[in-house]
């Protein structure tokens, strides 16, 4: 073997452990990106002193679409807003009367809920006419195709 | 506070004197899938006006919380009886590593007390469930007599199948100890607060107990009560999925 296919070799090596390193910072970047969002969420309280609740939504991926289940109890079910821009999901829904924080708790102050409201986000940027929507005892499904590329 | 006692890294406090009647029942109630317990028991404590006779806590196993209730302080861990029935109830969930200890604690308890027979109740994640509209509850239970109760009720036996969590340890735990238990789980959501599947849950239970339980209310109030469970829901799903709940949808390879 020639002393330029020696080094040609060496450099594939190198190139090799290179590209392994990449891969593996990419991943941990993801997972402690991931764990970052858990945390962010877990620590973001399901109401805000500008009188919404965000509601508990669990998302499932199910190959070729997405499904939503949003829960929104006592919420007037005529007054579900739900707009999409990119790859997010804006959900407004009245309540059918106001509640207090102090009615569940001894605290709270005079915060007022009125709606829920909440923005989710998607991996991927969403049709609206690949959407169709459930209602059903006050939950909702949202069923998003995933576009074909994806 | 009339006694407290250690056990291992729990500690256990009783604030007055009881004394169960036989045949005496436990209920355990832990967060799991769709709050069905802990809304059960909640709803329970309710109706049947039982008193809080005691609780416990564990520098260790649980974050520094501590529960006000009607002003007075409380431990996170709770305690209520009335003549024959102990209900074990926490809107807490330990960490993993804290189960089988606190099984063994519960149950050395529950010997102590006079306790005949152990009742969990929770819920069976289906993926389904927002088409639902009729629930099917099943049982597990390691007493013979209980399960012609539970068939009459319409209850299925739990055929097959995977259970993780604080009710798989206990459930264990109880075998081992040779302490009568029975699990009772309707289906319902896994991460969404369920009322209705509780309801259902507490139809079975009470023909267990022989007692009468009206479950209108928290049919009626059902949106209500999700309403007021979601920081307690939120809270728990990240350890569910820690615990690797998911294996409840699989089936086993070797029944």
């Amino acid at each position: 073997m020639s002393t330029n296919d020696e080094f040609e070799k060496f450099w594939q090596k190198i190139r090799e452990i290179e590209r392994k390193m990449l891969e593996s910072l990419r991943e941990e970047e993801e997972r402690v990106l991931k764990e970052l969002e858990e945390v962010r969420k877990a620590l973001t309280p399901s109401w805000s002193y500008e009188g919404y609740l965000r509601p508990l939504y669990t998302i499932r991926d199910l190959g070729d679409e997405y499904v939503l289940y949003i829960d929104l109890p006592n919420a007037d079910q005529g007054s579900v807003d739900i707009k999409f821009k990119d790859n997010t999901i804006l959900i407004r829904a009245k309540l059918k009367m106001q509640h207090r924080f102090s009615e569940w708790s001894g605290q709270g102050g005079e915060t007022v809920f009125t709606e829920y409201r909440d923005v989710i986000t998607l991996p991927f940027n969403i049709d609206p006419s690949c959407v169709s929507l459930r209602q059903r005892k006050g939950m909702i499904e949202l069923r998003i195709k995933k576009p074909k590329q994806h | 506070m009339f006694r407290e006692v250690d056990f291992g890294e729990f500690k256990l406090t009783e604030y007055e004197y009881f004394r169960m009647k036989e045949p005496a029942y436990a209920l355990l109630a832990m967060p799991d899938t769709g709050l069905v317990g802990v809304i059960g028991a909640s709803h329970l404590i309710k109706v049947l006006n039982l008193k809080e006779v005691g609780g416990m806590d564990s520098y260790i196993y649980l974050p520094p919380i501590t529960v006000i209730s009607k002003k007075e302080i409380r431990l996170p861990i709770r305690i209520f009886a009335s003549d024959n029935l102990l209900v074990v109830y926490s809107e807490f969930m330990p960490p993993p590593q804290a189960f089988p200890t606190l099984s063994r604690v519960l149950l050395d308890y529950f010997e102590r007390k006079g306790i005949s027979h152990v009742l969990m109740a929770s819920g069976l994640a289906v993926q389904n469930r927002f088409e639902l509209d009729q629930l099917k509850t099943y049982y597990i239970t390691t007493k013979p007599e209980v399960e012609k109760i539970l068939k009459d009720t319409g209850a299925q036996p739990f055929e097959n199948g995977f259970l993780v969590g604080p009710y798989a340890l206990m459930l264990k735990e109880a075998l081992r100890a040779e302490m009568p238990v029975t699990l009772v789980m309707t289906e319902s959501f896994l991460e969404f607060p369920d009322p209705e599947a509780s309801a259902k849950n507490l139809e079975v239970l009470s023909k267990v107990i022989g007692i009468t339980v009206d479950v209108k209310e928290l049919i009626e109030k059902a949106e209500a009560i999700r309403m007021r469970a979601r920081d307690t829901m939120k809270a728990v799903m990240p350890n569910l999925t820690r615990m690797r709940k998911e294996y409840e949808y699989s089936m086993p390879l070797n029944i």
